[in-house]
């Protein structure tokens, strides 16, 4: 018994010199036989994890003494198969990486302990338990709980554990997350897409085919089977290549039945390769823009304006034009209602506000009294962000004093009567990216649209 | 208030309203004291003004005196219930209430495997243990009953709507189609009460209420919160809906929906009667309100305070809804896109045109009934009449809404109370079926302010029965759409009964990640 512990251990540790991880996937049999690896090892885990609580209670039942070391002994072969199966399955996959490695080694640690444990607990006869066997049980379990660990985290990724941690629990424990600083495109929108997506099992813990693609210098770099990313070439690209895949094929990524990439994301990383996979590229042309459109980035807070309070009230009894807090966070600045006076409210109504412009951040001027006088003082508006002119007598000259407004993204002239001319300095504004001419002269011709409705008739 | 005559308690008379503290803590106590807390208390006066200043947190309605809704004393801000909570992505809403429960199956959830299946019994993995409705439930078999009508794919999202609605196809890539909406409620009463006010039994604030309370309105001449109702089609099956689906619940009932009339003049006696002009309806309404102030002082009923906004919303309302229903002034591109029928008043359409009016002139929240989907027989008949009433008038007011800017901060809704079967109630024909109520899955529709467009989210199985992936219970529908107007649907709540109450309920609710911007 000595012997076959003995050779039993030695072949185990002599194992991952015998046939290395080399990170190349072998045959496939392997993978299957390997993918039972995850299934059977409840087996001793359970085992193991029974056997002090029964050496324990046998203080109390003698019987159950007997009962920890049939378990114990139970739990040999299946610790010795389950790592065997593990590691066909890291063979067979080609997996490498820190996790894996350190995985493999605890999990022939354990073996091997247990074995021992095993070997010295039969050798007790009478009640008392032998020297050697506590400390080895103790360290077969420590050893059990850390392999779990790496193995969960295998699988799981490395955060699984702490990504949904309270933020107090997660700064206690130092795991608050970091967040790419940079302003970049990559940073932006590429790398989220990939940590979602691919670093669970392209990353630290997990290495599949030797591909890191948790950092820019990774992902360009490629892994064993060469370069994933052609700059300028996305048709080429392995990485667009294998998410492209129908996702039956065998070589699809995601792999192991993870969910597929979607189209918009796809999308994303065809254009920034396309226009050359940068790193410091802040915009990408032809990348569709995210759902929040470039509104994606909260602006930045206005200024101190609560000592103005009692002048905006008294502003709301005299005059009737309201401001109103966008949001419980006064950072976030006014809106100038004007609905209720819309009749009263004039050109020189809104210079009356000139004290509150900086505050400002949106104002709705629909159906007043405003004219293109107004824009000089709409001008001082620095922070705004939305201006409503419907229905306004304002004819567009002059729109060139709103130039200056970086921020504006909104702009509504429906229903007056400027001109396409009138809105040239307005190409200027980047953010400006919402111009509404709903019945004004400059409105853009729409194509009407034909549609058949179940009785046949075709409307527009 | 006057101590009643067998009551032994010395306590001297409280006069609030003659203390010497402030006016906002006066117009507060006015408004923040309910009926039984009044009676309930055994009386301090100093303690009641304490108490007052404690219930900071309800807001006071604005008591303006109406000379071009200029206030005359300061009112205590409206942000005292420190909303919206962030910045809102949708100042404004439009609910579009599909009262009867829509046919998921032959609208806009496609189930092209159906067809193979026609007549067959739905399988009984796939009903699992549901409990039957009275009306199916002599039924022996429930063979499936495959949509009538083709589907097509549309825009660049590629969705798949059946050809029930072709204008509702030509803005797919604008909307977000949530197909795995689903609701416990089996019957219309609970069921269209769970959507509006979050809970099946009567008595509690509808979501209008709840916004009308915490918003606050944006423009003093209009109510906050608006219904229309569409007139009722004879040929179809029409459930009941009640004034109870925009009811108040426990909040001050000034915070209650006002509804348009369907036929005839919207608003009742809007134009004062000969020989009374507006000036003498003012004074009519001052002396009114003082005496209601008076009876307010004297008996401490938070509702007076209500009927008192309320005098006066009216008074502003004679103004400004003449305005709102004149459509004389409308271009003919409105008439080209929202058809005939808008000219009508009481139809859908002219119910929508209503609300895109409505919605400029920044009314808060504004709900449009339809009733008439409930097609427990006859689908074949029926669902092509309803859906042509409200196709093409959803396709204009999106429209509408989208071509003068007003969609980027309107949030619209489009939604009925649940789904309906896949298997047939009554006879299946190949020319006409009937579907029965069905709350596991049903499919809903959403645009604009805060809302990610031309997308589809969740999805069912093969027999539009189970949800197989992203369930969004009607409590999470709530909270996303609180959530697009800037309210944490957690803490928005209102103390009532012991309880916190909020519109979405006890149970927790969170909101729809992957339909938000």
């Amino acid at each position: 018994m000595l012997v076959g512990a003995a050779i039993a251990s030695a072949a185990l540790l002599l194992l991952p010199f015998m046939i290395r991880l080399d990170g190349k996937p072998h045959a496939e049999w392997l993978q299957f036989v390997g993918r039972f690896h995850p299934l059977l090892i409840h087996i001793p885990i359970g085992l193991l994890v029974l056997v002090p609580v029964l050496e324990l209670a046998g203080y109390y039942r003698h019987t159950l003494h007997e009962a920890a070391k049939f378990v114990l002994l139970l739990a040999v072969p299946f610790c010795f198969l389950t790592s065997v199966l593990g590691y066909m399955l890291a063979y067979g996959a080609g997996d490498t990486g820190t996790t894996v490695t350190r995985h493999m080694w605890g999990a022939i640690a354990l073996s091997v302990l247990v074995c021992w444990s095993a070997v010295f607990r039969l050798q007790s006869s009478a009640d008392r338990l032998p020297r050697f066997y506590a400390p080895l049980l103790g360290s077969a379990l420590l050893a059990l709980f850390w392999t779990a660990h790496q193995g969960g985290s295998l699988t799981h990724g490395s955060d699984y554990l702490t990504r949904y941690m309270p933020l107090p629990l997660k700064r206690f424990f130092g795991h608050a997350a970091i967040v790419p600083v940079a302003d970049s495109f990559y940073a932006r929108r590429i790398h989220p897409i990939l940590d979602a997506r691919c670093v669970g099992c392209h990353g630290e813990s997990k290495t599949q085919g030797g591909l890191h693609l948790d950092s820019y210098e990774a992902l360009m770099r490629g892994g064993k089977d060469g370069v994933v990313i052609v700059p300028g070439n996305p048709e080429k690209s392995m990485l667009i290549v294998r998410v492209s895949l129908p996702s039956t094929d065998k070589r699809f990524m995601p792999a192991e039945g993870r969910p597929p990439l979607k189209p918009e994301e796809i999308a994303v990383l065809k254009a920034w390769i396309r226009q050359g996979a940068s790193s410091s590229d802040i915009a990408v042309s032809g990348a569709p823009a995210l759902a929040n459109t470039s509104d994606d980035a909260p602006p930045e807070p206005v200024g101190d304006y609560s000592k103005l309070m009692g002048e905006i009230e008294q502003m709301r009894y005299t005059q009737g034009a309201k401001l109103v807090p966008v949001s419980n966070n006064p950072g976030d600045g006014l809106v100038l209602e004007t609905v209720d006076v819309a009749a009263n409210f004039g050109d020189a109504q809104l210079a009356q506000l000139a004290n509150f412009a900086s505050y400002i951040v949106e104002a709705d001027l629909d159906r007043t009294g405003v004219t293109d006088a107004s824009f000089d003082t709409l001008s001082r508006f620095t922070r705004l962000r939305a201006l409503h002119l419907a229905g306004t007598a304002v004819t567009g000259a002059g729109l060139a004093k709103l130039a200056p407004l970086s921020e504006l993204r909104y702009l509504n002239l429906s229903e007056t009567r400027v001109t396409s001319s009138a809105l040239q300095p307005l190409k200027t504004m980047p953010n400006l990216k919402h111009i509404y001419l709903f019945n004004t002269p400059a409105q853009p011709a729409t194509k009407t649209a034909e549609i058949h409705t179940p009785d046949g008739t075709q409307h527009e | 208030m006057k101590q009643h005559r067998l009551c032994t308690d010395c306590e001297h008379k409280p006069d609030i309203l003659n203390l010497p503290i402030s006016g906002a803590l006066k117009s507060e106590w006015t408004t923040t004291e309910t009926r039984r807390q009044f009676l309930g208390r055994s009386g301090k006066v100093l303690g009641w003004a304490a108490l007052a200043s404690l219930l900071g947190d309800a807001a006071a309605p604005r008591i303006l005196r109406a000379d071009n809704g200029k206030a005359t004393q300061p009112s205590p801000a409206q942000n005292d219930l420190l909303l919206p909570h962030f910045r809102p992505k949708a100042t404004r809403a439009i609910y579009l209430f599909m009262s009867g429960g829509p046919s998921q199956v032959d609208m806009l959830d496609y189930k092209p495997n159906l067809a193979a299946l026609y007549n067959k019994d739905i399988p009984d993995s796939v009903r699992g243990n549901q409990q039957l409705t009275g009306m199916t439930a002599g039924q022996a078999h429930f063979p499936i009953a495959p949509s009538h009508w083709a589907f097509k794919r549309y825009g660049q999202s590629g969705t798949w709507v059946s050809d029930l609605l072709p204008y509702t196809a030509q803005m797919v890539d604008d909307l977000t189609i949530i197909k795995s909406t689903n609701t416990d409620a089996i019957n219309h009463e609970p069921a269209i009460m769970l959507m509006n006010t979050g809970n099946m039994n009567a008595g509690k604030p509808c979501l209008g209420s709840w916004l009308a309370y915490g918003l606050g309105s944006m423009n003093d001449n209009l109510p906050t919160f608006m219904v229309l109702q569409t007139k009722t089609n004879p040929k179809e099956n029409n459930q009941p809906v009640s004034s109870r689906l925009w009811s108040s619940g426990f909040l001050s009932s000034e915070y209650s929906g006002v509804g348009l009339r369907s036929g005839g003049d919207p608003v009742l006696y809007l134009v004062d009667p000969q020989g009374v002009d507006r000036q003498t309806r003012r004074n009519m309404l001052d002396a009114v309100e003082k005496i209601n102030r008076e009876t307010l002082a004297e008996v401490g009923d938070p509702e007076t305070n209500a009927r008192i906004t309320q005098y006066e919303m009216a008074f502003r309302m004679q103004a400004s809804v003449p305005e709102l229903t004149d459509l004389s002034e409308e271009p003919q591109s409105t008439w080209d896109l929202y058809g005939p029928d808008a000219r009508e008043p009481g139809t859908f359409a002219y119910n929508c045109l209503l609300a895109r009016r409505m919605a400029e002139r920044g009314v808060r929240f504004v709900q449009v009934y339809k009733r008439g989907w409930d097609t427990h027989d006859n689908v074949t008949g029926v669902l092509p009449i309803i859906c042509q009433e409200i196709d093409r008038a959803c396709y204009a007011l999106v429209t509408d809404l989208k071509r003068r800017g007003l969609l980027d901060d309107t949030l619209v809704i489009w939604a009925g109370e649940f789904g309906r079967t896949v298997y047939s109630q009554g006879g299946l024909t190949p020319k006409n079926y009937g579907r029965d109520h069905h709350p596991r899955c049903f499919t809903t529709w959403m645009v604009g302010g805060g809302v990610r467009p031309g997308i589809t989210y969740g999805e069912t199985d093969d027999f539009s029965y189970n949800i197989v992936k992203d369930p969004v219970t009607v409590r999470d529908f709530n909270a996303s759409v609180l959530h697009c107007l800037g309210i944490h649907h957690d803490k928005f709540v209102f103390k009532f009964q012991g309880l916190d109450q909020r519109l979405t309920g006890p149970a927790p609710a969170s909101i729809v990640q992957g339909i938000l911007t």
